[in-house]
């Protein structure tokens, strides 16, 4: 009884620093979020917190940066394209090596995913220099193609964890009703991964959006690429207009996350 | 159709488009980055020099390299014990706030690096939060000096990494059987050692995990680094961009590039491997 | 009314046409104009691009702003396909580009405003549209005393509280030669340069990669002392940012900023006509207001208001009283310098 006695105590007082730890955390994890979209109604010129006064001003001032549209709408186009080239590219490959056999499947895994931890700026550097070698400038095809590199590997990882999850059964009964290899997959493999596809093509989408160590070197002023935009900007001028902009990217993003997390389970597909 | 493929497998053919690309797209620029690293100027007239990689590997170069692992370890470790306190409550959270948590820890990861490094200007700024509540306390007469410090880099980019660590240590946790917690306290295990000896074994697989991919994204991380720095770091991230960009020294960004993506490399491989043997202890 | 706009831009258009016959209808490329990070940006973001685009029948136009020494960079990587079509240069990086055959020749016996250039300006390679005028600035409100010379920069009272670029922007190398200089060097010795800046660690509070982040350290009050573009602090004044300028008595640094076509690009025409517009007396003039505060170079554009308050009634009087470097020289070993600084000057 004395033992459980103190282990209560001592279990309360764990919890309890954990518990402020963690909240710690969190708040560090909020607290930027906050603090842009808060500074971001200043209606100084600073990134003074907490500003002086509130006013609209660069919000208005972002809807007559034409240069920050521009770019905007180029990272959209940009993402679009390699978000599809990604899922077609990456659900192929995935469905190839999920369940197979073959010891290359295994090395083939391997190269299909380390574009994922290796170095992005290195490789986007790498990748301008062989353009330039075959004679390609500079231009939206050149984006899209380093920024799929970097992309399909999110795509790849939640199609196989959503074919593992698969039950054999399904396929197998399937097969032994007659029904043929392509009847099968339309009818029953793609319904049940389409969630995990959807969400690696999501978070393909967003990655491409904000990548920037790719499109540092594969782009230049007339493919202009919004995060290069931005932290042109941020270097240079420190405008407040790109913490209107980036308020305004945060609640779009928070925005398509809720969307997904209703129709594909975003959440649990992150985690594996 | 090959007959003897199990029917819940797909050809390996079927992988030949994606494979293509990344030869093409992906190991050939390396392959190149290796190619034009064995020139000796920026000019790219002498072939079959050392030259570049010499001077990747002098003192200074080495310092950069070196400086940048550390960087890495240091948020690491800061991300382990913010993300791991993190992960631990998150599991004794009411199911009805913890995806509200899971949201909070997603949301940073899927919104631009600019976006959530420039939001650590305005926290780490003379006229920014931590010095406005500083001053607003009495504790501090003139503000702080802790943008474009090492500590305020750490600091900042251990939270903008966070997501990765949190996310694979919910995950492992998650994975443990909380009997066992039950029965080493029924033991007489204080929480303590409890905490120590039965739940960070078992969850050591997600703690590397974590820690792989935030000490990867903190080494790389060029905008952070940048913006928070400052002009006085140099990383190899910024080295390499300098060398590349402003200076149009290919060759020797070359070496840089070759050199940050081995060194990436050994790490990656180092932290699978301890990856593989805690599977085993925690299976033990 | 419309009808007669319509018709007077694309008569203006084909007129422009007219002037180069090898331009097809079919170029409708956007131009890209290099123009210089920061206060330069904001300028001919407000002045030059509205002045560019209305006479031009609204031509699209991107402002891709970098230093001088990066444009070099960029286009030299891209001779044959260059991505930008006009290109803004410092003394030093404009006789780089101009020895490596990375200009056009502006077409200057078919321009309007050439000939009203002071006779400096008027150069062939590339007309200069402005100068650019570097000294102390400061913060009026942490720093009660004016400073008055370069070396006040290295008073103990501003520990940690000195800003200063790279080399890699004018405003940084021009700074280096002057305090070289100061010390007993010059534009080939800056050894003594190197050594005082060394000896400014203590008070270094931040190392701008460009002068734009230099307004943006006033900004955030993380630097109070700096070396200084006359008009980057003009746009922070209006802007409520307590700053300031001052010559010091060593002399400001003046740098002739010229403007140039690229070679191999496809939008000449255009280029052209931008460049047109840089020299014209309106953009000029507007340019030269508050709070631009722009030197310019058009002779018949009267300097006035702040700038001749500040810094000269009129360019005779500007050549009297600043200082003006030798590009050729420190040319030869800026490449070196920049190598040099970007190691010492380390955390």
């Amino acid at each position: 009884m004395a033992a459980g006695r103190r282990s209560d105590l001592s279990s309360l007082a764990f919890t309890g620093g954990m518990s402020l730890l963690a909240l710690l955390t969190l708040v560090l994890l909020v607290a930027p979020t906050l603090v842009v979209v808060i500074v971001s109604f200043t209606d100084g010129f600073s990134l003074k917190f907490p500003p002086p006064g509130y006013s609209l001003r660069w919000y208005r001032e972002l809807i007559d940066a034409s240069q920050l549209h521009f770019a905007a709408w180029n990272s959209v186009q940009v993402a679009l394209i390699t978000t599809l080239l990604s899922v077609l590219l990456g659900v192929s490959g995935a469905l190839a090596i999920a369940r197979s056999p073959a010891a290359s499947a295994r090395v083939l895994d391997s190269l299909f995913m380390s574009p994922l931890v290796l170095p992005a700026l290195a490789f986007g550097f790498a990748a301008l220099m062989t353009f330039s070698a075959v004679g390609w400038t500079v231009s939206t095809t050149t984006l899209v193609i380093g920024h799929t590199v970097v992309c399909v590997p999110y795509v790849i990882r939640t199609t196989t964890a959503a074919l593992a999850q698969m039950d054999p059964a399904l396929l197998e009964s399937s097969a032994s009703l007659g029904a043929s290899r392509l009847y099968t997959f339309r009818r029953v493999t793609l319904p049940l991964i389409r969630p995990g596809v959807l969400a690696g093509g999501f978070i393909a989408f967003m990655s491409s959006f904000d990548n920037v160590p790719v499109s540092l070197f594969l782009r230049d002023a007339r493919t202009d690429m919004l995060p290069i935009r931005m932290w042109q900007d941020l270097e240079g001028r420190l405008d407040v207009t790109i913490a209107a902009l980036s308020s305004v990217i945060v609640i779009v993003t928070l925005l398509m996350m809720v969307v997904m997390e209703r129709a594909v389970g975003l959440s649990r597909r992150l985690r594996q | 159709m090959n007959p003897t493929l199990p029917v819940t497998a797909y050809p390996l053919r079927l992988a030949a488009p994606l494979a293509g690309f990344m030869v093409l797209f992906f190991v050939a620029p390396m392959l190149m980055l290796l190619w034009v690293s064995g020139y000796a100027d920026p000019g790219m007239t002498q072939w079959g020099s050392l030259a570049s990689w010499a001077k990747m590997f002098d003192a200074f170069g080495l310092g950069v390299l070196a400086d940048t692992l550390w960087l890495g370890v240091q948020v690491t470790l800061l991300s382990l014990v913010l993300g791991y306190a993190l992960a631990w409550t998150y599991l004794r959270l009411p199911p009805r706030l913890q995806p509200l948590v899971i949201f909070i820890v997603m949301l940073p990861l899927l919104t631009s690096v600019v976006v959530r490094t420039f939001a650590w200007i305005v926290i780490l700024g003379r006229q920014g939060i931590v010095n406005a509540a500083l001053l607003d306390l009495g504790w501090i007469d003139e503000p702080l000096k802790l943008l474009y410090t090492r500590s305020g880099l750490v600091v900042a980019l251990a939270n903008v990494q966070l997501p990765l660590m949190v996310l694979p240590l919910i995950t492992a946790l998650q994975r443990i059987d909380p009997n066992l917690a039950d029965a080493s306290a029924s033991l007489g295990a204080g929480a303590w050692r409890t905490f120590l000896r039965v739940t960070v074994p078992l969850s050591l697989p997600g703690v590397v995990a974590g820690c792989l991919l935030t000490f990867a994204a903190a080494i790389t991380a060029f905008i952070s680094q940048s913006l928070i720095g400052g002009g006085q770091m140099l990383f190899m991230p910024m080295y390499l961009y300098q060398q590349a960009s402003s200076l149009s020294n290919y060759p020797f960004a070359a070496a840089i590039g070759l050199t940050f993506l081995v060194a990436v490399l050994v790490c990656v491989s180092a932290f699978n491997a301890l990856g593989r043997l805690s599977r085993g202890y925690a299976a033990a | 009314m419309n009808q007669r706009r319509r018709l007077l831009q694309s008569s203006l258009a084909l007129g422009a046409l007219h002037l180069f016959p090898q331009l097809s209808m079919a170029q409708a490329k956007r131009l890209v104009f290099a123009t210089f990070t920061g206060s330069w940006e904001e300028a001919h973001r407000a002045v030059l691009v509205p002045a560019f685009r209305k006479a031009n029948g609204n031509a699209e136009i991107t402002l891709d702003p970098m230093l001088s020494v990066d444009q070099i960079a960029k286009v030299t990587a891209a001779r044959n396909n260059p991505p930008i079509d006009v290109m803004l240069h410092d003394p030093g990086p404009a006789l780089t580009a101009i020895g490596q055959d990375l200009v056009e020749p502006f077409p200057a016996a078919q321009s309007q405003h050439f000939k009203d250039l002071l006779p400096e300006a008027q150069e062939v390679t590339g007309p200069a549209i402005f100068f650019q005028v570097v000294g102390l600035t400061y913060n009026p409100e942490k720093i009660k005393t004016p400073p008055t010379s370069w070396r006040d920069l290295w008073k103990p009272e501003f520990k940690g509280r000195v800003g200063i670029t790279t080399l890699n922007s004018t405003l940084g190398t021009g700074w280096l030669v002057e305090v070289a200089k100061m010390f007993g060097g010059s534009e080939s010795n800056v050894e003594p340069g190197f050594k005082a800046i060394n000896d400014l660690k203590p008070n270094l509070a931040a190392v701008a990669s460009n002068p734009g982040a230099l307004a943006a350290l006033f900004q955030q009050g993380q630097i109070d002392i700096s070396p200084g573009n006359f008009n980057a602090i003009q746009i922070l004044k209006a802007r409520g940012v307590p700053v300031e300028f001052v010559s010091p008595k060593e002399g400001a640094i003046a740098f002739k900023t010229t403007i140039h076509i690229v070679k191999n690009t496809p939008n000449k025409a255009l280029a052209a006509a931008l460049i047109e517009a840089a020299m014209s007396p309106e953009v000029q003039t507007q340019l030269m207001q508050s709070p631009y505060l722009i030197v310019p170079t058009n002779s018949k554009v009267k300097m006035e208001g702040e700038i001749a308050k500040v810094l000269a009634k009129d360019q005779a009087e500007m050549k009297q009283r600043f200082v003006f470097q030798d590009w050729k020289k420190i040319n030869e070993q800026r490449a070196s310098w920049i190598e040099r600084f970007n190691r010492e000057v380390r955390v």
